[in-house]
């Protein structure tokens, strides 16, 4: 690795998501062991199977934009507001003095997914198009009418880029801006990125973080369609259940979680407050879904902060409440941390999987727990399966006793990230 | 001192040909890509011409089509590109390299959507008496007819994990989908993970396709696209004053980027060194680039900087070069702003003028087109470059390829939504 002089720290927390939208309340229900998986409100799910998850109540993105940005609302995306209120979250809880920043300095890093198109912008469209035929459309039509039928700007309410581009242009952010399309593992490679980008001096200041909602018709039809979400609807808040033997599936969320990180000495000399630094960050590609390449990218993020498996006060876990998906993390922790491992805190228990802004957001629980001395146990799991070799944290939680919290997170695909921060004294 | 990154394969597949050497070729003789759109029935939209992958069968380049059935043409075309240049790296079958220290980052697209069942479930959820959607009739529809591989397959970090399975490579594994900044700036990230060590070689690139109906109506909705429909092989004009808006293409561009010391131990190929990259926002307005150029300036100057190298250095500009109003001029003022006097001596080219816009992955096949001016000495022509624009006064190599040696060329790529990215490779020397 190379070496760096400079040091990385986070000073914000934006939190949108099932249990608050801020990182107050969101620590608050962590603490009191709420869920926020409850019945969908928002959309009609009376054709799935599956009715339930863990949604942002009361979302309402005018109230976290100013009134002369408002206009704009109109060409995002549910993801992309939520994505743009966690940003501004994050930015007012750092506390930072915009006007002291230089713009060409400040970079946006978001982790991001396949946005679908609501199905309400293509009706106008879909009904002048439409022939006798089922599953054929009338492209003839489609030209001469159903083109003229779509909003403008419909396109750019979509793209994924959106989420980072919205936010550099609210915030006049300058300097580099990625959007990380990578599944589940999306927000924690950009956070590895954005960390890198400050390392090595081409910023100082950097809102990163991820963002997705999957809550709507058509992206909650391709979840149910991919099989392997749980189907509890009769008792949502017990359905995520990440390394119970009785889990029977993953769990839909929507949220953002963003972060202000700066350099430092940047932080110091705005006598910011800091909740904590990152120190390593590893990914890496598991081809079989073995575990080998989850345990590849953890063991180079060790390297990188230099330290051991003994300094980890707890692990934030991906637990996705799979079968499969879990017994697969287990054993890759296992052969890490061998027969004593830290606590397992796997915070999708509490929330269901937010995608591309889920690590971030489960990140935010152990920095906040940094901070608050205080680690919250992991919901649901009331038997541990004895094919997942760790330690979950369960009970009551535990107290902070050693100084660095490890966060992993993949798809079911093979992606595999590791970040580690370590609690700032 | 940081570690060094070349260049030691590459592969694409594009609306010129079928590899690096057939695209290559076609920009030389000038050739156009562009024709009428034969992915679906078009004739009754507003842009009815695209620049498209000819007769693409994916049996022709891959033996084992199974992986790639319920995909994308946009991972299918990924596929190609990735094999031609791990070949060309001698990489497909070496067991002698660590593959753990082999890592992919795309700037990729998306699947394509199952346009025709969305849109009649939609009619059919549509409840003409009460003006409502039935959702759950939708919801019910859509579980019966959608095809759950296919739908899976939309998913933007399926094109860089199905490479890494199909080709063992197993280090640091990421997408990123910045518009048209992608594939430029997953090869500029990916080579700053060599640079600081987490990885020792990486597969770059991008592919895309938004050749469909939901793509075209997209972009014409944007009023971005030309709409010469009497003349499409004159559509795409970059910097031309008559260019009316750009030309959809499609295909993927992929190269091998490898730590310097590692290429020489076993003895690669050094086609190039990627020595700079810049990345920055534009942070002014979704739909427009800065008028000023403001982002895509420091983005170049910030490539210099990262290269050590002077304007008067650069040897050749690959343009982002569109056909929009408003990015060649931009892009023009930009130039010239950052290399200052030395921009009137820079040739700068656009081959979009013959590939179209690959979107995504536009910026790898452009960087593809700059390493092989570093080695055959001969710039790819700006095409139907007819009428000067005041704005534009740059020297865009008009209509004819030529002969200059080339130390340095630098590629610009700029996204929809503001990002800018500049990359510059240079020749090789030790």
């Amino acid at each position: 690795m190379i070496a760096s002089s400079r040091r990385i720290v986070i000073t914000g927390i934006g939190i949108i998501g099932p249990l608050g939208t801020d990182a107050a309340s969101f620590w608050r229900s962590l603490h009191e062991g709420r869920s926020g998986v409850r019945p969908i409100q928002t959309f009609d799910t009376s054709g799935l199977p599956v009715r339930f998850a863990g949604e942002v109540p009361d979302f309402d993105a005018k109230t976290f934009v100013e009134k002369k940005d408002r206009r704009g609302l109109k060409v995002m995306a549910r993801t992309i507001q939520l994505a743009v209120a966690g940003a501004q979250r994050a930015l007012d809880d750092s506390k930072v003095d915009k006007s002291k920043l230089d713009p060409t300095r400040f970079g946006v890093e978001f982790g991001a997914g396949l946005i679908a198109s609501e199905i309400s912008d293509l009706v106008d469209a879909a009904c002048v198009s439409a022939n006798c035929q089922p599953g054929r459309v009338d492209l003839e039509k489609w030209g001469e009418q159903g083109i003229p039928a779509i909003e403008p700007l419909w396109m750019l309410k979509y793209l994924p880029n959106m989420l980072a581009c919205h936010v550099s242009i609210l915030h006049d952010a300058r300097g580099p801006n990625n959007s990380v399309t990578a599944g589940d593992v999306a927000g924690l490679l950009a956070m590895g990125e954005a960390y890198r980008i400050l390392l090595r001096d081409q910023a100082d200041f950097f809102l990163v973080g991820g963002a997705e909602s999957k809550l709507n018709p058509l992206s909650m039809v391709r979840q149910c369609l991919f099989e392997h979400l749980s189907r509890r609807n009769d008792e949502p808040a017990k359905a995520c259940r990440p390394f119970d033997r009785d889990r029977d599936g993953l769990v839909v969320g929507e949220g953002a979680a963003v972060f202000s990180v700066e350099e430092l000495e940047h932080a110091r000399r705005r006598d910011a407050r800091i909740y904590g630094e990152i120190v390593g960050f590893g990914a890496a590609f598991d081809p079989t879904l073995s575990g080998d390449g989850l345990t590849r990218a953890i063991r180079a993020a060790f390297a990188e902060a230099g330290i051991a498996a003994c300094d980890i006060d707890h692990i934030n876990a991906h637990g996705l409440a799979t079968r499969e998906s879990d017994i697969w993390e287990a054993r890759s922790l296992h052969d890490v941390f061998g027969a004593s491992p830290p606590p397992a805190l796997a915070v999708k228990s509490y929330l269901g999987n937010l995608g591309a802004g889920g690590s971030t957001t489960e990140l935010a629980a152990s920095l906040l727990a940094l901070s608050e001395g205080r680690v919250p146990p992991t919901l649901n799991c009331e038997n541990p399966d004895p094919e997942c070799p760790i330690s979950v944290l369960r009970g009551a939680g535990k107290s902070v006793e050693r100084p660095y919290v490890l966060k992993v997170s993949f798809t079911q695909m093979g992606q595999c990230a590791a970040l580690i921060v370590r609690k700032w004294n | 001192m940081r570690r060094r990154v070349v260049i030691t394969g590459m592969g694409c597949i594009t609306p010129l040909g079928y590899s690096v050497r057939e695209t290559i070729d076609a920009q030389l003789q000038a050739r156009s890509g562009v024709g009428p759109i034969h992915a679906f029935r078009a004739q009754s939209f507003p842009t009815k011409f695209a620049a498209q992958v000819k007769d693409f069968e994916l049996k022709r380049f891959v033996a084992d089509c199974k992986r790639w059935e319920d995909c994308g043409v946009n991972s299918q075309f990924a596929a190609v590109a990735a094999k031609e240049a791990l070949e060309h790296a001698g990489l497909l079958n070496d067991t002698r390299v660590d593959r753990t220290r082999f890592g992919v980052y795309l700037g990729s697209g998306e699947g394509i959507q199952d346009f025709h069942n969305l849109m009649s479930l939609i009619y059919r959820a549509y409840r003409r008496e009460t003006r409502q959607l039935d959702v759950a009739d939708f919801e019910r529809g859509a579980l019966r007819d959608f095809h759950p591989g296919r739908e899976a397959e939309q998913e933007l970090h399926t094109t860089p994990a199905h490479l890494a399975a199909a080709f063992d490579l197993r280090g640091p594994n990421f997408n990123c989908l910045t518009a048209c900044a992608a594939s430029s700036q997953a090869i500029g990230e990916g080579g700053e993970l060599i640079r600081h060590g987490d990885a020792d070689l990486m597969l770059v690139g991008g592919a895309h396709s938004m050749i469909h109906p939901l793509g075209v109506t997209g972009f014409n909705r944007l009023t971005a696209l030309s709409m010469r429909n009497d003349a499409p092989e004159k559509a795409s004009r970059p910097f031309d004053l008559n260019r009316d808006g750009f030309v959809l293409g499609e295909g993927a561009g992929m190269l091998v980027l490898e730590e310097l010391e590692h290429a020489k131990r076993r003895g690669a190929n050094i086609l190039a060194e990627l020595t700079g990259y810049g990345s920055t926002a534009d942070a002014f307005r979704v739909t427009d680039s800065h008028p000023d150029g403001r982002g895509a300036i420091a983005c170049i100057e910030g490539a210099l900087k990262d290269s050590r190298l002077n304007p008067s250095d650069i040897g050749y500009i690959n343009a982002h070069g569109t056909s929009t109003q408003v990015n060649d001029s931009v892009e023009s003022l930009a130039v010239k702003k950052a290399f200052g006097e030395p921009a009137y001596r820079v040739p700068v080219s656009s081959t979009k003028s013959m590939m179209g816009h690959l979107i995504a992955a536009a910026g790898a096949v452009e960087l593809i087109t700059c390493v092989d001016v570093l080695h055959r000495g001969v710039l790819p022509p700006t095409i139907n470059y007819e009428t000067p624009d005041p704005v534009c006064d740059l020297d865009y190599i008009p209509n004819e390829a030529r002969e200059k040696r080339v130390e340095h060329a630098l590629s610009n790529s700029f996204g929809f939504g503001g990002q800018n990215i500049s990359l510059i490779v240079s020749r090789f020397s030790k």
